[in-house]
């Protein structure tokens, strides 16, 4: 698509910002597991933590377009940094954003534009991940407040989140519709944590449990109303997806970027091996899909600036690009040989961080649940 | 292999009477019990042989548990249990007296007693069986056995050779009763043992504590989830294990809260386990969890919450504050020793 001057101005700044503050720490926090408490302070100053919050509420009051160029620009260098920034901007964002009350928007919505609070999205459980609907946790309304007791599982930013959004069933014989979505603050009795999950790849996001034993929620902390849990979260996610769809294919970009650097460096049989015809037409086919998926992303994402639905869309993009971004990643590595292989080349963590966007945010078996019931309906 | 016996020359039911440090394994009670039905059906007397030193006492009281006659070696020489030493006492004494039908209790000592003094004496055995059973035909013993992995349950008959021998394993029949007033006969044995026989020396016998008992081979698992509130829920829960002769198994989330060592972790990316009885006390019952378990023998498990997931795989589920109920279970335990020493053997 074409960008208007706004939105390539904005690329411009993304790629400064990535250039500046990203050299050297997305390989070291691969080793750490630990983003630095200065580079959060920078994403929210530069707003690119909060470019879905209207500028009343201290975001940066960009549409989704503008989202997916961040998105783009950053995990195309790191994505345990895009990570961590989709887990703010639209997981803990959207709902409150879309079904908060005026003082919920003051309270929270406010902190997490400004980075001063950590959020959360807490939907899947140990025995609830693509089938969300068989959630366990419960939340039973005692006097004004809500008695909160269960257990998520794999929740971005969960070690040191501030608050999290909640899903949890509040009428059980109600099925889906028994459920409820809810603010917590994480400084509340009972509310803890599980370890760090060791991962495979973006390591540099941290991941974890988050328990619940008794964690009274004030009633004003329920999201939209009683009933509607999991219609918030379906709905957050639809639009989410955009986010972890241009991720995707930020990933396949950079990694598209490192084969390209090297097969014109490396030499084998007296040439560059970018010379060989097998490299180029691999070269080609990579090009080809990462244009072919982010008009997916990019197409998705303007739709939805036009206050259009894109559950098909987004959903789309999100398995197209998903997929792409881990062949890309595979193909790339390949191009490489055995240095590929070796942590010295960047090549090596791209391919274990490409390997999470086809099952976070959904599987891509779910995407195609979700497109194909939106073509046969 | 020996040579054709007349086997009609082969009479009555014996039991090895195993004993340690004076007294009778809770084992040989049940032997008795099962051999006093073998012998009323074949038609025999039932016998115990007992091997150590100054066990008169127990001879009497192997009586009072329904053995007709008691043939006894006491000797300073058998006082502890040697393989040597036991197999050629009760080798000459089958070769002499002629037992038609031989049980030994499953224990550590009677599988490694049974197959040498079989092989000995060339005849057949059936281990760890959990039913015996006499054919009306031809008054054979009919040994019943669980095989590969208790898969499959194999009865085996030894036609041709005497006397049939069995180990049984600990727990599975009925116990004798007791009664005082019943007489019977002590018979000591003729036979002869020296130092020379023995090449085994026992330099001492330890009894550990069974910490080091690993999950995979432990008969009894107590596990402990998120529930139990801190590390010193698992104290609790080790008196119990240790009480049941288990050991301690544990949820990620226990781990994860830096409660027990991961060593401990039962689940998918912990330890997978069989045990006959897997206690799970406050395990929600996560599928990450029950694909490590669920294939126990027997499970129960102890949770507050009505709709946890781990009732559902539970034989016996409690709904309650596992502070309260672990500790009523462990005071029942008290008075049930006899059956505590039978899940141990
Ligand atoms: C690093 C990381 C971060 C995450 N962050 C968050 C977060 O912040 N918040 C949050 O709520 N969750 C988060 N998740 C959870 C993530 O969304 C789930 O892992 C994902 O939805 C898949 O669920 P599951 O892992 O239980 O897999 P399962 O649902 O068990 O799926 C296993 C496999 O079965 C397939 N499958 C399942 N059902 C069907 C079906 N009906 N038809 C065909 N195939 C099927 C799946 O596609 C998959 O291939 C995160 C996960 C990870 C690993
Ligand atoms: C990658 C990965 C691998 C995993 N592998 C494993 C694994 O190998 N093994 C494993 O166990 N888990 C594993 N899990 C974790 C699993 O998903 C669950 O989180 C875990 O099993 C939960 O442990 P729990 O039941 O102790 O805690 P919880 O789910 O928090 O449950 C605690 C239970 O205790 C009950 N309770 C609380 N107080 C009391 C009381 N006073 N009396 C009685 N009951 C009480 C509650 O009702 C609740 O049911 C894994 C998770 C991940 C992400």
């Amino acid at each position: 698509m074409l960008y208007n001057k706004e939105q390539e101005l904005l690329r411009k700044a993304v790629r400064d910002f990535v250039s500046k503050e990203l050299d050297t720490l997305p390989a070291e926090m691969d080793k750490t597991g630990v983003m630095p408490k200065e580079l959060i302070k920078k994403l929210a100053e530069t707003k690119f933590i909060s470019s879905n919050i209207p500028e009343e509420y201290g975001g940066g009051g960009a549409g989704y377009v503008s989202y997916a160029i961040i998105m783009e620009e950053i995990a195309r260098r790191c994505a345990s940094t895009a990570t961590f920034v989709t887990a703010g901007s639209s997981l803990a964002t959207l709902p409150i954003l879309y079904n908060g009350t005026e003082e919920q928007k003051q309270k929270y919505l406010k902190g997490l534009a400004t980075g001063e609070l950590i959020g959360a999205f807490g939907l899947t459980e140990p025995g609830a991940g693509s089938d969300a609907g068989g959630q366990q946790t419960t939340a039973e309304l005692v006097g004004d407040h809500y008695i909160l007791n269960g257990r998520k599982t794999f929740i971005t930013n969960g070690p040191f989140c501030d608050i999290a959004i909640v899903i949890a069933v509040t009428d059980r014989s109600k099925g889906l519709r028994g459920t409820s979505a809810f603010i917590v603050e994480s400084k509340w009795d009972g509310f803890s944590t599980g370890a760090h999950e060791d991962k495979m790849g973006i390591r540099g996001t941290e991941t974890s449990d988050l328990i619940f034993e008794n964690v009274k929620v004030p009633k004003e902390n329920l999201i939209g109303k009683e009933g509607n849990g999991f219609k918030i979260a379906m709905g957050t996610l639809e639009v989410g997806r955009i986010g972890v769809a241009a991720l995707a294919l930020g990933i396949a970009q950079g990694a598209l970027d490192e084969a390209v650097k090297y097969t014109k460096q490396r030499v084998q049989f007296g040439k560059p091996i970018a010379k060989f015809q097998n490299t180029q037409f691999t070269i080609a086919d990579m090009e080809t899909k990462v244009c072919a998926a982010r008009g997916l992303v990019y197409d998705a994402a303007q739709k939805r600036d036009a206050g259009m639905r894109v559950a098909q869309e987004s959903a789309m993009a999100k398995y197209y690009a998903a997929e792409v971004a881990n062949e890309v990643a595979y193909k790339a590595l390949q191009l490489h040989g055995g240095y590929g292989f070796i942590k010295d080349y960047e090549i090596e963590r791209m391919y274990r961080d490409a390997r999470i966007v086809s099952i976070y945010e959904g599987t891509s078996e779910v995407q195609k649940m979700v497109i194909s019931s939106n073509v046969l309906k | 292999m020996n040579d054709i016996k007349d086997l009609s020359s082969y009479k009555n039911v014996w039991i090895f009477a195993e004993q340690r440090e004076g007294k009778i394994a809770p084992v040989v009670i049940e032997l008795l019990g099962e051999g006093r039905k073998l012998a009323t059906e074949v038609d025999a007397e039932l016998c115990a042989v007992l091997l150590g030193k100054d066990v008169d006492g127990l001879a009497k009281e192997l009586i009072t548990f329904g053995a007709d006659k008691v043939y006894v070696a006491d000797d300073a020489l058998l006082e502890k249990y040697t393989t040597d030493a036991y197999t050629k006492v009760i080798k000459d004494a089958i070769d002499e007296i002629k037992p038609e039908i031989m049980l030994f209790g499953a224990t550590h000592i009677g599988r490694d007693l049974a197959p040498r003094i079989a092989s000995r004496v060339g005849t057949g055995l059936t281990a760890d069986c959990t039913k015996l059973e006499i054919d009306p035909e031809d008054k054979k013993i009919k040994q019943t056995r669980p095989a590969f992995g208790g898969n499959i349950m194999a009865t085996i008959i030894c036609p041709n050779h005497r006397p049939q021998m069995s180990t049984v394993r600990p727990g599975v029949m009925d116990k004798a009763e007791q009664d005082e007033t019943r007489t019977g006969e002590v018979i000591a044995l003729d036979y002869k043992i020296t130092q020379d026989d023995i090449r085994t020396t026992v330099l001492e016998t330890v009894k550990t504590k069974k910490d080091l008992v690993s999950l995979t081979d432990a008969n009894v698992i107590v596990s402990g989830g998120l529930g139990l509130g801190g590390p010193e829920g698992f104290e609790m829960l080790k008196k119990l294990a240790d009480k049941l002769g288990g050991v301690v198994g544990s949820s990620r989330a226990a781990v994860d809260a830096g409660w027990i060592d991961h060593s401990h972790q039962v689940g998918q990316t912990g330890t997978t386990v069989k045990p006959n009885l897997y206690i799970a006390c406050g395990i929600s019952g996560a599928i990450q969890h029950l694909a490590g378990m669920q294939s126990s023998d027997f499970i129960i498990a102890i949770n507050k919450n009505p709709a946890a997931p781990i009732l559902e795989i539970a034989d016996y589920g409690v709904v309650g504050d596992l502070h309260e109920i672990v500790p009523m279970l462990i005071d029942k335990l008290d008075s049930v020793d006899d059956l505590l020493e039978a899940i141990k053997a």
